[in-house]
């Protein structure tokens, strides 16, 4: 689906019509409409499931409607879509002492740094947006975008809990980016490649060829990758940030309305992301987990989206689980515990490379 | 060293137990729900022992009612109530203590009394009620009075009546379309008149 193939073939089906500019802007655009579709969708189907898992988790229903008149449809199906709504429909308050163009500014450059990590996750063989020769290092540079539109937003607030907020996710973020570009650099050392295509085809022929399965090193680098990731993702147990308990909603204290949604959908988008990089570096993205079987690009698509929606799944199922950290624990979880297992890794992994030749 | 590993080991298996207990919970959660949808379903009332025969004493004040077909209308219950949640207006019969079909007047109460009035309003609304039950001791038909205890049999116990709209707790017992259906029947005699 890369922009180059539409646009040869709106070519070849319309030549010369309106000129080869206007198709090229349209051959970017249609990409872009088709992940901001995905996202919309995706975001109502993941924001549906944590609420039933965590309802499920604690023996509740969770959204459910029965009987007559104005529901949730049948077992809250239309739940997220209410949510939506009503997130989209709430007054937009900004506060007067707040610093008002960085203000809007924040909810903007979050979603941006979520949308353009998703260019580079690939989807199928030929389906996916732009396959850059560094698309892992890409992913991990514009999902640090993310440390500047919290900073924004708890800065421009103009209050002590999103200022606290927005400080303790910079520590946090810019922290667990270490322990996750370790993890990832084991698999670059072993794939020879930063491209995510070129990682997926060093894991092909099936499940026992993935890079989680290629040495005993490699699901500590997952593990690590995994929690590192849920980090940045500013979920709990790491929502520091965000602490209801401490400091009422973190940055997101003074947003409302569809800017708090901004901030709302990120966080999700930003776990299919960080799901979609653990899945594409160690679970063998869209390969099917057995050899030369339901390796169409359609199954392809499946596969990545399974792999990535079940690592979505296990983390909805660790924030229902596992309580919060405290500051003290969190940069002791990254600086004592992972940095030093990661670069163990490295070393290991470097070792295992050459001696296997 | 060792201290360092322990730990990690610990946490981790720590972490792991608590995930498989929630990982149970949520298989099992056909069976395994708590909670209740509340309004279509309820939790089964229990026998109530409250340590002597119930039936006897009017300890259960769950919300008044009136048998309308044996009220008078003397407006007792209205003078008596503390709060002026009981709201009554009456009409004149045209033929005491006779049935008037046309709006399904009922002429003579239980007690053998014969009805001068037609109670073309009687509305409570329970939001203001103050459970106070003075409205029932002056009653000379017995016709309004508290659901549960010793009238549990007259009326079936009603202790969880909430409403979406707050105008909804107020009670018409009333027959629909007494004050038109009564006025109309006179205008309809002083024409054949």
């Amino acid at each position: 689906m890369t922009v180059d193939f539409i646009y040869n073939f709106m070519i070849d089906l319309l030549p010369g019509f309106l000129g080869n500019d206007f198709l090229l802007i349209l051959a970017m655009l249609l990409p872009f409409f088709a992940l901001f579709g995905f996202i919309t969708v995706y975001g109502f189907g993941v924001i549906y499931a944590e609420l039933k898992v965590s309802s499920f988790i604690q023996d509740k229903t969770g959204p459910m409607g029965q009987g007559y008149g104005f529901h949730a449809g049948k077992w809250g199906f239309l739940q997220p879509v209410a949510d939506g709504l009503h997130l989209f429909f709430k007054e937009d308050i900004i506060p007067a002492t707040a610093d008002r163009p960085l203000f809007i500014l924040a909810p903007f450059l979050i979603f941006i740094g979520m949308f353009v990590g998703i260019i580079a996750i690939p989807f199928g063989e030929a389906i996916i947006i732009s396959d850059m020769n560094i698309g892992i290092f890409y992913i991990l540079g514009v999902g640090s975008l993310a440390v500047i539109a919290l900073i924004l937003a708890g800065w421009s607030s103009n209050n002590k809990w999103a200022l606290y907020g927005g400080m303790r996710s910079a520590a946090q973020i810019i922290s667990y980016e270490i322990p996750a570009g370790l993890s990832l650099i084991v698999v670059i050392l072993l794939a020879s490649s930063l491209s995510m295509q070129e990682i997926i085809s060093y894991q092909s022929g099936g499940m026992f060829n993935w890079i989680i399965f290629d040495n005993p090193f490699m699901p500590i680098a997952f593990i690590i990758f995994f929690i590192s990731a849920l980090a940045e993702t500013n979920r709990t147990p790491f929502d520091l940030p965000e602490s209801e308990s401490e400091l009422v909603a973190g940055f997101v204290t003074e947003y409302s309305g569809a800017r708090y949604a901004f901030f709302f959908l990120s966080e999700y988008v930003n776990m299919f992301v960080i799901s979609a990089v653990a899945s594409t570096a160690f679970l063998g993205g869209w390969q099917s987990p057995f050899p030369n079987f339901l390796n169409t690009p359609a199954w392809s698509v499946f596969w990545m989206i399974s792999k990535a929606f079940f690592l979505v799944f296990i983390m909805i199922w660790v924030r229902w689980t596992v309580p919060r950290l405290r500051v003290d624990q969190l940069m002791h979880l990254c600086w004592k515990v992972f940095i030093p297992i990661g670069l163990f890794n490295i070393f290991g992994v470097s070792i295992w490379t050459v001696l296997r030749g | 060293m060792v201290k360092y590993f322990a730990d990690i080991y610990n946490s981790t298996t720590a972490i792991l137990s608590g995930m498989y207990l929630t990982i149970n919970h949520l298989f099992r959660a056909k069976k395994g729900i708590a909670t209740l949808q509340y309004p279509e379903e309820r939790w089964p009332r229990p026998e109530r022992t409250i340590g002597f025969e119930h039936g006897s004493y009017n300890v259960i004040r769950s919300r008044l009612h009136v048998d309308i077909d044996d009220c008078i209308g003397c407006l007792k219950c209205e003078r008596a109530c503390p709060v002026d949640c009981i709201k009554i207006e009456t009409e004149k019969s045209p033929s005491r203590g006779e049935d008037i079909k046309d709006i399904n007047h009922v002429g003579i109460t239980s007690n053998s009394t014969k009805k001068a009035l037609v109670v073309t309003r009687f509305d409570i609304d329970m939001s203001e009620c103050c459970y106070c039950n003075l409205c029932t001791y002056p009653c000379p038909e017995e016709c309004i009075f508290m659901t549960g205890g010793p009238n549990e049999s007259r009326h079936s116990i009603d202790y969880e009546f909430s409403e979406p709209e707050r105008t909804d707790l107020i009670y018409h017992f009333s027959k629909p379309g007494t004050k038109d259906g009564l006025q109309e029947m006179l205008s309809n005699r002083e024409a054949e008149a």
